[in-house]
């Protein structure tokens, strides 16, 4: 911890840093801000726990505002792959962000289900093993077809189209999105046309989604919506031996015309 | 930085292409079960296909209904997706063969989203093989006889779609 704000404070004094996006303890509070040269005393306030927040997705909407800036972003294992994944959609750029790990604690881990708690550097909190919780799917995957439809017709049924998973998740960015087309997804319609509002949702996710799991962890009506996503995880790493968030220059076989043609060319 | 800006701006192709596939929706069947399909031909190989399994006088159902693309690669998850909410019983995709594309590699962003597609409706419980991807050249009329014959067969076989709004 002390490393860490140690190596902020001389790179805020040496101007390499124009900010620093951080958690700070306020009034009993837990928030997100951004530690510049001016207000540098707030790194004392300074937190790195169990809170969580979507920092990627505030750091890319600070960026599209402020895209000259250098920013250091304290983050977590997750978060970290979020910047990745957002360094090549282009919505980042990599050489103005400074990341500092950090090792998240086994309850957090246990919290997010989370198999890499844990960035490649760590500068502050020990390491600890992940989590491997994969028994919704697998217990899905176990069911016949028509139970799973059910399944997944109930759960999907209960969404109120809060677009609060799309809001939220770190690698979602388009100003104009495919969940607000007026012919995929009707207006007016609650819950929305399912399964298609989180299909559509699903197959974008595929090749990107890090799973951090802040969708679940905001619907209001708890639809193991992470589930699907993470399927598409599987699915993406089955046929195409991909996996999104771990380098910057391996890109997505989807999004790539010439990543991937080896896995579909002997069909 | 560049950021990224109407993907889909309000009027586009994507548009056209749902207003051919609402057509499905018009269509009802008399006597029983009739399978409502919707083929995606490529411009280059299938439609000119198909064109010729008509020229050549070959009968095969008339449960597909065609949609033209420029590419197989045109077909984007959205089109698929929303051809299942539709109601389409099923959903076929047809390009050239892999290296004879029109557009060089068109054809294999077709054969890298249909697996995926098709694992994402399996696990929401919609049968993958309701969703097909077949390589059709311009030169077999019979071939896209056969293929049309044996896939409206095979959803015949398999019954209507759990989303197929009644009539």
């Amino acid at each position: 911890m002390q490393e860490l704000k140690d190596k902020v404070t001389q790179a805020l004094k040496e101007q390499t840093l124009d900010g620093l996006l951080c958690l700070k303890s306020s009034g009993g509070y837990i928030l997100p801000c951004i530690v510049t040269s001016d207000n540098i005393a707030d790194l004392d306030s300074m937190v790195i726990g169990d809170e969580r927040y979507p920092i990627a997705t505030i750091l890319s909407a600070i960026v599209a505002k402020q895209p000259g800036k250098t920013i250091g972003v304290v983050v977590r294992g997750c978060e970290e792959k979020a910047i990745i994944e957002l360094i090549k959609s282009n919505q980042v750029d990599a050489n103005r962000i400074v990341q500092y790990g950090v090792a998240c604690s086994k309850e957090r881990a246990q919290l997010c289900s989370c198999e890499v708690p844990y960035p490649s550097e760590i500068l502050a909190g020990t390491k600890v093993e992940g989590v491997s919780d994969n028994q919704l799917l697998s217990k899905i995957e176990a069911m016949p077809s028509k139970d799973r439809l059910s399944f997944w017709m109930d759960q999907l049924g209960k969404c109120i189209k809060c677009y609060g998973c799309r809001n939220i998740c770190p690698v979602c960015f388009c100003e104009d999105c495919a969940m607000e087309h007026d012919d995929l997804v009707p207006t007016g319609l609650v819950p929305p046309s399912i399964p298609s509002f989180h299909l559509i949702k699903a197959i974008h996710m595929a090749g990107k989604c890090i799973d951090c799991g802040f969708c679940e962890q905001v619907c209001p009506m708890n639809i193991p919506i992470r589930t699907i996503y993470r399927k598409m995880g599987l699915v993406m790493k089955e046929v195409f031996d991909y996996e999104p968030g771990l380098s910057i220059d391996e890109r997505s076989p989807l999004g790539e015309l010439e990543k991937g043609l080896e896995a579909v060319a002997e069909k | 930085m560049q950021r990224l800006r109407n993907i889909q701006p309000k009027l586009s192709w994507d548009t056209v292409i749902y207003e051919d596939m609402a057509e499905i929706e018009k269509t009802s069947s008399v006597n029983g079960f009739e399978p409502k399909i919707i083929g995606f031909l490529c411009n280059w190989c299938s439609y000119a296909g198909a064109d010729l399994a008509g020229g050549s006088r070959k009968s095969y159902p008339t449960n597909v209904l065609p949609i033209r693309v420029m590419c197989s690669g045109r077909v984007s998850s959205h089109h698929v997706i929303k051809a299942f909410q539709m109601g389409a019983d099923g959903v076929l995709v047809t390009g050239c063969h892999l290296g004879e594309c029109h557009y060089m590699k068109g054809n294999y962003m077709a054969a890298k989203r249909v697996p995926v597609i098709q694992e994402l409706l399996g696990f929401i419980g919609i049968e993958p093989e309701r969703l097909r991807l077949e390589w059709v050249a311009a030169s077999e009329g019979e071939r896209f006889a056969s293929v049309v014959t044996e896939f409206s067969e095979k959803i015949r076989a398999m019954g209507p779609s759990p989303f197929r709004k009644s009539e």
